[in-house]
């Protein structure tokens, strides 16, 4: 049985690859994908902690991060699609116009 | 988390959150309206819905204004408090989307883009804005900041042919949503340390002594990253150009302005309330002598100090090199985060109270700047250069001398609002004895002289006048206008009454327990 240490590492470790992901990807589809990494790895830990302190709260948090990020994910993926309509890429190398 | 009280109160309730409950509502039937007139045309339609959002923002402001001003303390079922500062911060932002929605109404018939969504998204931007610098739990914080950050989006989106604006809203959404993130592993540490999500709680726990632990301090770190990149502190600004630039430009205005507020209220109450509780005159919490508030102070100072002096320098620095004017007042944004951020490395009453003023006066001659900016918008380009400024002051006269007014406050320049507040946050710094960054901010800040005043320059030469203003300006628009530019005098000559009541609101940060 894990206690809560392990826990709490994995997700830490999970936060760190979506971070680095989110950081060296090109492609914003997994931008996405690492940006959701983190708020799971998030979940995860809140998770431990909840069933560490026998305290429901973060399990209730949990569902309303669920709520948060599919709602974000809505709002990105149709702002990708319109984008996606001019430039017909998601390499974020091609979204230059925006430049100094 | 585990002691809430579920007594339900509808008059506690609205008296707490009835800014939040008039929005919400109103956003609601805004969009039935919508549906209700789609046998109009589509400009008419667009225009009453422009109005009724300016009402509804009016009634907010009023309901807001009209609460007992001697009220505070009080706590909705430890999620939503309603002190003065929080009101202060909310009525700053609902008044950005007062001025906004005024300039929105023609913007939008300028530009050809009438839905009715826009104005729906801008309540909501609001609504989450308001419920954001209100909330007293972490996890309220992360949604309400979500839901403010969602609307801004979807806003920032809001030009669907203009590739410009697209490309501006993914860069804000991609960077914006892994800001959040970390502000998330921030809550999730706190409450796997403390076990709590309320803020005054955690101000409890972290006195008895867990203000050395090393995980504490790592959260605190990530909550405040997670702000930082809302308040465009450099080194979290890199999205801010590119957004601002691509963005309809009152929207920019307006995320300049209401969403800053939003992020720099809710980090001082963070600060103050949790992490380095103030100390009170009257009606001190209990735990206060057990902690040494400037050991507190020496884990967050020397790092915003540094930070506030990259983002003065950085944002005045690269904003001399800009030909595009929104480009340039994006880099100046950075520049005001930092000059604001000085005001709470003071961290006194006096630097809290500048802060507030801060945000007020910002609000206007932002909003202001990006009034007239709308007006010469490229059609291509949803933004435009220098050039097209040549000669503005003598083809349009009032428009040249409102840009004038509000590039000269934003300059800092007496006798406006932007002098006035940047006095107050530097003579706060000075009061503690930073005189160092006092003296280098003011030394950026006459660089950026240099780049406000350029652009007035511009405005008055007289060689080669452009005619690059679209249309007619709307009335609402002028209406704005007047407004920020009355404002702008006015907290300019006589800023002391707006200083008495931004001081009450810093004080009621004690008060939250």
């Amino acid at each position: 049985m894990a206690g809560i240490n392990e826990y709490v590492i994995l997700s830490c470790v999970l936060f760190g690859l979506g971070t680095i992901g989110f950081l060296t990807r090109r492609n914003a589809l997994i931008l996405f994908m690492s940006v959701e990494l983190m708020l799971n790895s998030i979940n995860l830990m809140l998770v431990a902690f909840s069933a560490a302190r026998a305290d429901m709260g973060g399990q209730v948090m949990v569902l309303f991060i669920f709520a948060v990020a599919a709602a974000e994910v809505a709002v990105g993926l149709a702002i990708l699609i319109c984008l996606f309509k001019h430039v017909h890429s998601v390499d974020i190398n091609k979204f230059n116009v925006l430049k100094w | 988390m585990n002691d809430l009280n579920f007594s339900f109160d509808f008059f506690h309730l609205w008296q707490v959150i009835g800014g939040q409950l008039i929005l919400i509502v109103a956003g609601l039937i805004l969009i039935l309206a919508d549906i209700a007139m789609l046998k109009l045309d589509e400009d008419v339609r667009s225009r009453r819905l422009g109005w009724l959002t300016v009402i509804i923002f009016a009634l907010t402001a009023a309901h807001m204004m009209s609460r007992e001003w001697g009220l505070h303390n009080i706590v909705f079922m430890g999620i939503f408090s309603a002190d003065k500062f929080s009101i202060f911060v909310s009525i700053v932002m609902v008044l950005s989307g007062l001025l906004a929605a005024l300039m929105s109404i023609g913007y939008l018939q300028n530009n050809d883009v009438m839905k009715g969504e826009y104005y729906i998204l801008m309540i909501y931007a609001v609504a989450g804005a308001i419920g954001l610098v209100q909330s007293v739990d972490l996890l309220m914080m992360f949604i309400t900041l979500e839901v403010m950050s969602l609307a801004i989006y979807a806003l920032a989106a809001f030009l669907k042919n203009n590739r410009f604006s697209q490309e501006g809203a993914l860069k804000y959404f991609l960077l914006g949503s892994f800001g959040s993130a970390f502000f998330l592993f921030g809550v999730a540490v706190i409450y796997g340390v403390t076990g709590t999500i309320n803020l005054t709680k955690i101000a409890q726990s972290i006195a008895g002594g867990l203000y050395t632990n090393p995980a504490i301090l790592l959260a605190f770190a990530m909550l405040s990253v997670g702000l930082f990149f809302k308040m465009a502190m450099v080194p979290f600004h890199m999205w801010t150009p590119d957004v601002y630039e691509g963005s309809p430009s009152v929207i920019t205005g307006f995320m300049a302005t209401a969403v800053k507020a939003a992020a720099f209220g809710v980090f001082v109450k963070l600060l103050f309330v949790t992490f380095t509780p103030m100390l009170s005159q009257s009606g001190q919490p209990d735990f206060q002598n057990t902690i040494n508030l400037a050991a507190l102070g020496a884990y967050w100072k020397p790092v915003l100090w540094w930070l506030a002096l990259l983002t003065m320098f950085f944002g005045n620095l690269i904003a001399v090199s800009q030909q595009n004017v929104k480009r340039m007042l994006a880099y100046s944004s950075i520049a005001h985060a930092g000059y604001m951020a000085v005001g709470i490395i003071a961290a006194n009453g006096d630097g809290r109270m500048g802060v507030l003023f801060y945000l007020f006066s910002y609000t206007l001659m932002n909003l202001g700047a990006f009034g007239v900016i709308y007006l010469i918008d490229g059609k291509e380009r949803n933004a435009q250069t220098l050039e097209d400024y040549r000669g503005l002051g003598y083809k349009y006269p009032a428009l040249g001398f409102l840009m004038g007014l509000f590039l000269v406050a934003m300059a800092g320049l007496p006798p406006t609002a932007g002098f006035i507040a940047k006095f107050y946050v530097f003579a706060a710094a000075i009061k503690e004895g930073y005189f160092l960054l006092a003296a280098l901010g003011v030394m950026t800040s006459v660089i950026g002289a240099y780049y406000y005043l350029r652009v007035i320059y511009m405005m008055y030469m007289k060689d080669e006048v452009r005619d690059v203003v679209r249309g007619p300006v709307a009335m609402p628009t002028v209406i704005a206008l007047v407004i920020t530019a009355i404002g702008v005098i006015y907290l300019g000559i006589l800023p002391e009454q707006l200083a008495n009541i931004a001081n009450a609101a810093q004080q009621s940060l004690s008060m939250i327990f």
